[in-house]
């Protein structure tokens, strides 16, 4: 065989990528020194010298390192895979302890399972590839705007064992204390037929086995206040809509 | 001919002790990001501590993913680059491909207490020799008649072979 392609397999085998330039066969034609043509047809009359004695220019000390927001701030908090019918959430945070007025600039993080009621968490600490976009996928924080509205680009989520389809919602006021945890309920009938009718769209687990908003032991006492309002279809993608009170 | 295929990983703590800015922006953002998502676990404000809300709040490990979400945009800025690591020419060599985030400690009521391990895994290396307590390694083989570029480096508490395979190649 081959040797680069044995040592390609091998590297397989060990559940490693290995990345170009690894394993790499000598290659002497290479190895003369070349100069681009790039390189060498700069005119010297493009670069004037400084011959003065003053200071040279103060220049920023480049991007890094820089602050960066956590990774969960984004609004478009898809998987990329285009599996699952889209779902824009519209959610809005009002102050109920000022009459439910709009409440501007609260930290909004949600978080839902896939189509097939899978989360994006492992559980403890195990081994993260640096496809950093692979990670952290159908979780996404927003700040409230004036009116107190985020909005997040998802999927219809799917479900699971125990629960009926929901969202998990955490919001925070600015400084990132905590106001409210809590989840958006969806209408059964709808779940049903996502769940029943949207095998093209990766909702292939059918609905034996759901668990219906009165029998969810999170919903069963409280749906009405967490239902959201969603329109439209498992073709055309659905807008959820609800408004969330918290104490702030 | 039998090689020795390794990875390495390098197991970087970053604490209130940090020594550059990096590190500092990290340790603020997990620091951050720790006293937000430990109120999901800690709903009866029972607990100030890490280890307290690991020992007595179910899913509570689950805080090491959630907070790793604080890092990212930071490994993105090495650029592959394992930091700190350098070999005996002083110079930076080792790429990663994965990574493993924990928090060691934290408390919310303290800063200072606040304290994370990345886990750097590099990739694959081939192992030539070792000359005293030098590791002599390459990314690349080559045909026995030619030159390689090779990078000699010490192996030390933190830096360390995490796996190995040797191939008939």
């Amino acid at each position: 065989m081959d040797r680069k392609l044995f040592v390609k397999h091998a590297f397989s085998a060990l559940g490693i990528v290995a990345v170009a330039p690894l394993i790499h066969a000598c290659s002497k034609n290479n190895d003369s020194a070349s100069t681009s043509s790039d390189e060498s047809s700069g005119s010297s009359s493009d670069v004037t010298t400084d011959t003065s004695c003053s200071v040279s220019p103060t220049e920023t000390g480049g991007p890094f390192p820089t602050k960066q927001p956590s990774s969960y701030v984004r609004s478009d908090i898809t998987k990329g895979d285009g599996i699952g019918s889209p779902l824009t959430a519209k959610i809005t945070i009002v102050n109920s302890k000022n009459n439910c007025t709009a409440l501007e600039g609260a930290i909004v993080d949600i978080w839902h399972c896939d189509v097939d009621g899978n989360y994006s968490e492992y559980g403890g600490t195990q081994m993260q590839s640096t496809n950093f976009q692979a990670v952290h996928w159908l979780r996404g924080r927003q700040v409230t705007d004036a009116n107190g509205l985020v909005t997040f680009e998802s999927i219809f989520p799917g479900w699971y064992q125990g629960r009926a389809t929901h969202i998990h919602v955490h919001v925070y006021n600015a400084g990132g204390t905590s106001l409210l945890v809590t989840q958006i309920a969806f209408p059964d009938t709808l779940a049903i037929t996502v769940n029943s009718t949207g095998s093209a769209y990766g909702y292939t687990k059918g609905t034996s086995g759901y668990t219906y908003n009165n029998a969810d032991n999170v919903f069963s006492d409280s749906v009405a206040k967490e239902m959201a309002t969603v329109t439209g279809s498992v073709d055309k993608g659905f807008e959820l809509s609800i408004t969330i009170k918290a104490n702030a | 001919m039998k090689r020795r295929i390794i990875t390495l990983c390098y197991k970087k703590i970053i604490d209130a002790n940090y020594s550059d800015e990096w590190c500092r922006n990290v340790f603020a953002a997990t620091y951050q990001e720790f006293k937000m998502q430990a109120q999901f676990y800690n709903q009866q404000k029972k607990h100030t501590t890490y280890k307290q809300m690991i020992d007595d709040v179910s899913g509570a490990n689950k805080l090491n993913f959630l907070v790793s979400a604080a890092i990212i945009d930071y490994l993105k800025e090495l650029n592959d680059q394992v930091p700190d690591v350098l070999n005996n020419l002083g110079r930076s060599f080792l790429r990663f491909r994965n990574f493993q985030f924990e928090i060691i400690q934290s408390d919310i009521t303290n800063s200072a207490s606040h304290a994370v391990a990345i886990y750097f895994m590099s990739q694959p290396l081939i192992w030539h020799d070792t000359v005293g307590d030098q590791m002599i390694t390459s990314e690349n083989y080559n045909d026995d008649d030619c030159e390689m570029i090779i990078n000699q480096f010490r192996l030390s508490e933190n830096l360390g072979i995490y796996t190995l395979q040797t191939l008939e190649i």
